[in-house]
């Protein structure tokens, strides 16, 4: 069923906005009111001559105890002003899991492998390959090496294996990216949704890189696709509770445990569409990185529709009748994942769109309120707002969905779409592949800004607002090195398989 | 000219006015650095979760696994475990025999009943709406579904859209300290703020059935219990409040092997995942834990006791000959009486020599150490939230008065040591889940009734008349 279109959610958000806009005004009252001051002191001073500018200034009484205190006085201000304002979170560098060749699953391989599985019924078989020929998936996506027997290992001992094998490759190469000792490392954040072994996968990084003892590590899981976004929130929180820290963030998602071996078609999605990847963001507050770092963290917005029923059970883990147990996911998915950002960029609208988009909003607003019928609601223009955007690429269907809710171009999601085609859906670290993919073309400039959006189970729907610091040259080391010339790539809607 | 001092004048009252906004703000900002708690409120299941000794022999029995040997380990481990009869297991392996094969269902009836139970009291009690919550922390270590536990209770309260939720797994018994971190990590930024934590431990999913020794001991220990509580750093709630938190400090010492594969879930050689207990587990316990006490002296010592350990070290180092390595900083660690800075000590329920072993360290009486072991006799080990329940026998007994502090220090896989110190705000006198008998405690006698009815399997030859031996097992 198609979700209501992006005017409906105005009506919810002009209080907001007002609301919003007198805080605006009330915050920056003394701005408002020392500038006119300062201007036509200065328009005064221009009239006078110098002598009696002179004259003036002895009139006053000044000696040099009362200069002395004034001076003191304005330094005073001046400090506790900029020791008030919150610490900028950078992001130095990051680097994304590059599976190798042998990990490939091309969709011949995805076909014999769900036909000789034992527990697979053939109108199963045939459900996830009609799923596969029109996901959008391209022919070089990976699955873990014990995804790979037939039937897969899902053992212990496997997860904890495919968990080393992404993990550690991501921080090693972050580690030859920024040159970082981890001795350094002050703060770990790590997230993996499906797979929590006790010690958890933080003290795994701590014991294989010897980080610090008093680190401040947290492990977060079961919080979905978007976590990697709750994990940057998290991080940003503790950077602002401890100067000159560097904190480290790892976003994967382990497949190993989670095959699902029944024949339930709710729960076969996931079995099509996860695919093996993981990140490692280096985020710090360190002033002396801001010459390195590629980004800075203007916003993080979390929603989470948990609230409402609906959402709540649309991405569910539940065991089917025979007692295996995946993740379902509902046929409202769409609808949910429309109001869920629906509620976000109410959110976040504010905070990012131009002053005149937000003029041209409220002027609108008013207008109709006041009853002048010509007037059409006005729809704030994101792309205004933004240059590029990475959206979760969490299936076609949600790529295509966000694209029409909120007006973007092909181009604009184009970094989704060949993420999704060149590594299947990674969960959590989707986003930074898609960034990958936009700096692997050379498109990301200084001063741009980039908006990335995550859903995940929950309902949550979670963004963060990245600028851009420093041009960032091609070509760019990382998992597209090797393929970014064939890309982008036309994707069919349907891939015959059968 | 007049214009000239007009405007002038205005500036200089601006600025001034600029001034005082901004150390008002400074000082607003100092004032929410607290972490105030308002209420804890731990988790008691219905008797029909009682595991007493007739079922956990049962229990035992019923794997057809294990071998002689393996029960007389088995009966020796339960019989010194300081554990009593009326210690809660789930109820898929107390009423439903399925320990070996727990469905979903049965995990999530375990941690429903545990997490609803108390949040329903919790926000009962403290009178809040869970609309008003701002920040919520989940923290179950060995059972982490999709969606995430903290979405669990976010459907069932109808909190709000812009709450912040987050799922704390895998960090082990130690992962009380480590939500409270993240909740007054939080704090520092944002003004007003309610937090609300859930701690727990899932035992239904996580039941070893094979024949492991190292691994047969979690099934031994662990018990079902769980706290939910409520932080908060608005300045306005303090009368409210219980406890201020003071310090916290968490040590990790993960990156030494032996430390970090000492308490580890795995699969044992047939394939059965169990969480396998190490013999290097003490040894790494005692280095977590002195590391710990040396970044927290300086913060819980008065200055007088720093100076006299600063003093009573110079003179050990300079007046003995010989070089003792590792001895001297424990037993310059023992020297010092940590019983000058803190008045209460809640240790975790690890089992029973973890407690004497920390309370011999910290140099403390039967009398500090008292809450411990009761509530390992009265709970078992609840993991992270033994804390809590131990807390909760020290107000059931009136211990708690007003300007006393209170140690937490618990142990946790990975491997870690994690303390805090919370300063009591108010005369308290809660029962909480102690109120029906608190008055029994301590007992006349911690004799386990296992002793009594299995003491025989000790002799050397068994008379097998009138016992009630499985067939399976050959004598």
């Amino acid at each position: 069923m198609p979700a209501e279109p992006l005017p409906q959610f105005l009506s919810s958000v002009k209080l907001k906005y007002v609301k919003l806009g007198y805080q605006y005004v009330m915050n920056n009252m003394l701005t408002f009111l020392l500038i006119p001051v300062m201007v036509a002191i200065v328009l005064e001073a221009l009239k006078l001559d110098p002598d009696e500018l002179v004259a003036l200034w002895r009139s006053l009484g000044f000696n040099a105890l009362h200069t002395l205190c004034t001076v003191f006085l304005i330094i005073i201000i001046a400090t506790a002003y900029f020791m008030s304002r919150p610490r900028p979170v950078y992001l130095v560098d990051y680097a994304c899991f590059k599976p190798a060749r042998n990990c490939r699953v091309p969709f011949a391989t995805f076909l014999e492998h769900a036909r000789l599985m034992p527990f697979f019924d053939e109108k199963s078989v045939r459900f996830q390959v009609r799923i596969l020929e029109r996901s959008g998936l391209g022919e070089e996506t990976c699955l873990p090496p014990a995804n790979h027997y037939i039937p897969p290992n899902s053992s212990m001992e496997a997860a904890r294996a495919e968990a080393e094998l992404v993990i550690f490759s991501a921080i090693d190469e972050l580690i030859a990216k920024t040159g970082i000792k981890p001795k350094d490392v002050d703060i770990l954040v790590v997230n993996c949704s499906l797979f929590s072994p006790t010690p958890s996968l933080s003290a795994m990084i701590v014991n294989k890189y010897k980080l610090r003892s008093n680190i401040l590590s947290f492990n977060l899981s079961g919080m979905g696709c978007s976590a990697g976004l709750i994990s940057v929130d998290l991080a940003r929180d503790l950077l602002q509770a401890h100067p000159n820290s560097y904190a480290l963030v790892v976003s994967t998602e382990i497949i190993t445990p989670n095959y699902y071996a029944g024949n339930e078609r709710a729960m076969l999605l996931p079995n099509c569409l996860f695919r093996m990847g993981a990140a490692a963001v280096l985020l710090s507050n360190r002033r002396r990185e801001r010459g390195r770092a590629k980004y800075r963290l203007l916003h993080v917005v979390r929603t989470h529709k948990g609230a409402d029923d609906r959402a709540y059970r649309c991405v569910y883990e539940e065991e089917d009748g025979d007692g295996n147990s995946g993740i379902s996911l509902s046929k409202d998915l769409m609808a949910i994942a429309g109001e869920a950002l629906r509620t976000n960029i109410t959110t976040v609208g504010p905070l990012v769109l131009p002053a005149t988009e937000q003029l041209r909003f409220l002027v609108s607003l008013v207008a109709r309120r006041l009853g002048a019928r010509g007037w059409k609601p006005y729809i704030p223009d994101f792309k205004k707002a933004f240059e590029h955007f990475c959206i979760h690429a969490g299936g076609r269907a949600v790529i295509d969905e966000l694209q029409r809710s909120l007006g973007l171009s092909a181009a604009n999601v184009e970094a989704s779409r060949m993420a999704l085609h060149r590594f299947g859906n990674t969960s959590s670290s989707s986003l930074w592949y898609e960034l990958g993919y936009i700096e692997a073309k050379g498109r990301m400039r200084r001063g741009d800004r980039v908006w990335m959006i995550g859903f995940g189970s929950g309902f949550k729907c979670n963004s963060a607002v990245w600028r851009c610091l420093r041009t960032v040259n091609t070509p760019v080391d990382g998992p597209w090195s090797e393929c970014i010339h064939r890309y982008p790539v036309h994707i069919p809607e349907v891939v015959k398989l059968l | 000219m007049l214009l000239m001092e007009l405007l002038v004048i205005i500036s200089t009252i601006l600025l001034l006015y600029s001034l005082l906004s901004f150390v008002w703000k400074a000082f607003d900002r100092w004032r929410n650095q607290n972490c105030y708690l308002l209420e804890y409120i731990c988790y008691k299941p219905s008797d029909d979760h009682k595991l007493p000794t007739d079922l956990c022999s049962e229990i035992v029995i019923r794997n057809t696994r294990l071998s002689l040997s393996d029960y007389k380990f088995l009966l020796k481990v339960v019989v010194n475990s300081g554990i009593s009869e009326d210690t809660y297991g789930p109820r898929c392996i107390v009423q439903g025999a399925r320990e070996e094969c727990p469905t979903l269902d049965d995990c999530f009836e375990e941690v429903n009943d545990c997490m609803f139970t108390t949040l329903d009291e919790l926000f009962h009690c403290t009178g809040v709406s869970p609309a008003a919550v701002d920040v919520l922390v989940v923290n179950i270590s060995m059972f982490a579904p999709s969606p995430s536990l903290t979405s669990r209770v976010v459907n069932r309260y109808k909190m709000r859209e812009d709450v912040k939720t987050f799922n704390l797994s895998g960090m082990g018994c130690s992962a009380s300290p480590v939500a409270i971190d993240l909740v007054n990590n939080i704090f520092k930024s944002r003004k007003r703020t309610l937090a609300v934590v859930v701690t727990s431990e899932s035992i239904a999913p996580n039941w070893y059935s094979g024949t492991d020794r190292s691994m047969m001991l979690g099934n031994c220990l662990f018990r079902s219990g769980g706290c939910s509580f409520m932080l908060t750093n608005d300045p306005s709630l303090k009368h409210r409040a219980k406890m201020n938190l003071k310090c916290l400090v968490r040590t990790h010492i993960g990156a030494d092997d032996d430390a970090y594969n000492c308490a580890m879930q795995k699969e044992d050689d047939d394939g059965r995942v169990g969480f396998h207990l190490s013999k290097n587990l003490p040894k790494a316990a005692v280095r977590a834990f002195s590391k710990n006490l040396q970044r927290l002296a300086p913060k819980v010592l008065p200055v007088g006791e720093q100076a006299l350990y600063a003093l009573r070290t110079l003179r050990h180092r300079l007046w003995t000959s010989k070089v003792v390595k590792v001895d001297a900083k424990s037993t310059a660690a023992a020297r010092v009486n940590f019983k000058s800075g803190v008045d209460h000590f809640c240790l975790h329920t690890g089992g029973a020599a973890v407690i004497e072993a920390v309370g011999k360290a910290l140099g403390l009486t039967k009398y500090d150490v008292e809450p411990a072991r009761m509530t390992l006799h009265r709970w078992g080990n609840t993991s992270a939230s033994s804390l809590w329940y131990v807390l909760g026998y020290m107000e059931a007994k009136k211990r708690l008065r007003k300007k006393d502090r209170v140690l937490m220090i618990s142990f946790g896989g990975g491997f870690k040591c994690n303390s805090c110190l919370w300063e009591v705000l108010r005369d308290l006198q809660d029962g909480g889940v102690w109120e029906d008998c608190v008055q029994d405690y301590p007992p006349q006698t911690l004799v386990n009734p296992f002793m009594d009815k299995f003491g025989w399997i000790n002799e050397e030859n068994i008379n097998t008349e009138g016992r009630n031996i499985p067939s399976h097992i050959n004598i």
